[in-house]
């Protein structure tokens, strides 16, 4: 294909958006509406996960020592605690620091704890540990509790269990909801451009009449069914950005407890923007050129 | 030789035998099933040659748009050879076929006109698919307009103009590429007696300049007009062929 013909095939493509403007604005429409779908549903899943990834990070374990450690040992102790896998912070916690916070803990009855300073200190030496990732928590355990030095680990199972469960239930439920939504997504930009090269086959079939190859008629076709793409990407991506904008201004005011909390680990739109940006870019694009392609093939028949 | 000539070689004929030569369009015992099981066309033997002006009649069902698709590429013969312009239609590539078009122009009797482009660009549309440069097709067109009196109509849509004047512009599309054979599939259909001789007459002044026309019509007076060679299809059987034939109602 000559130069000259591709300019001209770019501009008929540009020129039959304007001039197919109905069928433009409904294409717009439905792929804009099924993008804010998907987007509001991703927008959900990647918040919840985040809330319940803060409340994941709070969890620590105590790893106590035996009493009678030796000085090798415990120095030892200290490189391998280290090495252990999915562990964040790591925090020692020497007995004479572990009774003065326990101590402020029993507030007023901390007079209790008298007498226990110093060589009467019941306590064992202890480590603050901080899990990365709570499904894997017992083989943390496991792995601490073998540690040479170790004589007890106090980890919140229960606690890990249940938060372990919201989250995988969150996971799953968010790729079924954005599967259904891509998968209805699909069929309905399917049906749209079907129908919009439907209303034009006549004008593909005298294209063919006239000498036309089948790229020729094509490419107007993918360059129109493209710039829909992108438009109704660019629109969705706005008005997704103006809501959550709205949402997030107006959660975080006002709200107390728990609930302020929870709204803090919203995540900012900023550090999803790009990821999203892209991820509507390309699906705009890919079903908008994708299904003119496959849609004007049909009709290349004759 | 000339690409034309190549292709006939080709195509194992010898391109020097003046039958060969002469020969645009040739069946040779063309048989047309449809997967339906109608018997579109049954052993057909034709022949049209280069400079030619011919008339196809019949009545509705007789074969002649069989006849006609299978000369555009549409449709392939179930049995036989058919030959147009160095073509072998029965085993043609659909890579092919537009080149085949291109040497040809059809007009038909729904015009088929692009009803979101002008007047100018329906008929530059037939230069552009086959990458002219622009410079010549700016050129080429209006004067191709010119030739059937509708220059001032260039920037029309087709739907703000006529029956007549629609034909005429895609006659101008047909005529635009200079091809060696011109298919008019019912031309006059829908449109007014009166300017149906108009039609006839630009091909005829077309045809004397060289260009085959072969022109599929239910019209009687038309063809008793002009004395030309007349080929009666009827079920599927070309039943008469010769200059200025009548045939039954």
């Amino acid at each position: 294909m000559k130069g000259s013909s591709i300019g001209y095939l770019l501009k008929e493509g540009a020129k039959n958006v304007w001039v197919n403007r109905m069928m433009s604005v409904a294409s717009i429409g439905v792929l804009t509406a099924c993008l804010l779908l998907i987007g509001g549903a991703v927008l959900f899943s990647i918040n919840v996960n985040s809330i319940v990834g803060y409340v994941e990070s709070q969890n620590e374990l105590k790893v106590y020592l035996k009493s009678d450690i030796t000085d090798d040992v415990r120095s030892s102790l200290d490189a391998n605690i280290r090495k252990v896998a999915n562990l964040g912070d790591i925090e020692y916690i020497p007995k004479e620091k572990g009774i003065i916070t326990f101590s402020k803990t029993m507030g007023e009855y901390s007079d209790l704890m008298a007498g226990l300073e110093g060589d009467q200190n019941p306590l064992p030496d202890a480590y603050d540990v901080k899990v990365k990732d709570l499904s894997a928590l017992n083989a943390t355990v496991q792995a601490l509790q073998s540690l040479e030095g170790v004589d007890s680990v106090a980890a919140p199972v229960e606690v890990a269990k249940s938060i372990t469960g919201i989250k995988n239930a969150v996971t799953v439920f968010g790729i079924i909801v954005v599967a259904i939504l891509v998968l209805v997504s699909l069929i309905i930009t399917a049906n749209t451009i079907k129908i919009t090269v439907y209303n034009r086959r006549k004008e593909i079939n005298i294209m063919k009449f006239v000498g036309a190859t089948d790229s020729f008629i094509r490419l107007p076709f993918i360059i129109e069914g493209t710039i829909l793409g992108l438009l109704s990407a660019l629109l969705a991506f706005l008005a997704v950005w103006v809501g959550y904008d709205y949402l997030l201004s107006h959660l975080t005011q006002g709200a107390a407890g728990w609930l302020s909390l929870a709204y803090k680990n919203f995540v900012p739109f900023d550090q999803v923007a790009m990821k999203l940006f892209i991820g509507f870019i390309g699906a705009g694009v890919v079903s908008g050129m994708f299904g003119s392609m496959l849609f004007v093939r049909k009709h290349l028949r004759v | 030789m000339s690409e034309r000539a190549k292709r006939i070689t080709r195509l194992g004929h010898n391109y020097l035998d003046p039958e060969a030569k002469n020969a645009l369009i040739r069946f040779s015992g063309v048989s047309k099933v449809y997967p339906n099981g109608t018997k579109a066309l049954k052993d057909v033997n034709l022949k049209i040659d280069d400079g030619e002006f011919a008339f196809v009649v019949g009545s509705s069902g007789a074969g002649k748009s069989t006849l006609i698709k299978m000369i555009m590429g549409e449709e392939r013969p179930t049995k036989g050879i058919i030959e147009v312009n160095g073509y072998n239609i029965s085993r043609i590539k659909h890579r092919q076929i537009p080149k085949l078009r291109r040497s040809m122009g059809v007009v038909f009797q729904d015009f088929r006109l692009i009803p979101t482009m002008t007047v100018y660009d329906n008929v530059a549309f037939a230069l552009r698919v086959t990458g002219v440069n622009p410079r010549d097709i700016r050129k080429r067109v209006p004067y191709i307009l010119g030739l059937v009196e509708l220059a001032s109509k260039a920037k029309c849509m087709p739907l703000e103009l006529s029956g007549g004047e629609q034909q005429r512009v895609a006659l101008a599309r047909a005529l635009v590429n200079n091809p060696s054979l011109i298919i008019a599939d019912e031309p006059t259909g829908n449109i007014d007696p009166e300017l149906s001789f108009e039609i006839v007459e630009l091909l005829n002044e077309i045809n004397r300049c060289g260009t085959t026309i072969l022109m599929v019509t239910h019209e009687h007076n038309l063809v008793a007009h002009f004395n030309k060679r007349v080929i009666t299809v009827e079920n599927g059987k070309v039943i008469s062929d010769g200059v200025g034939l009548e045939w039954g109602p």
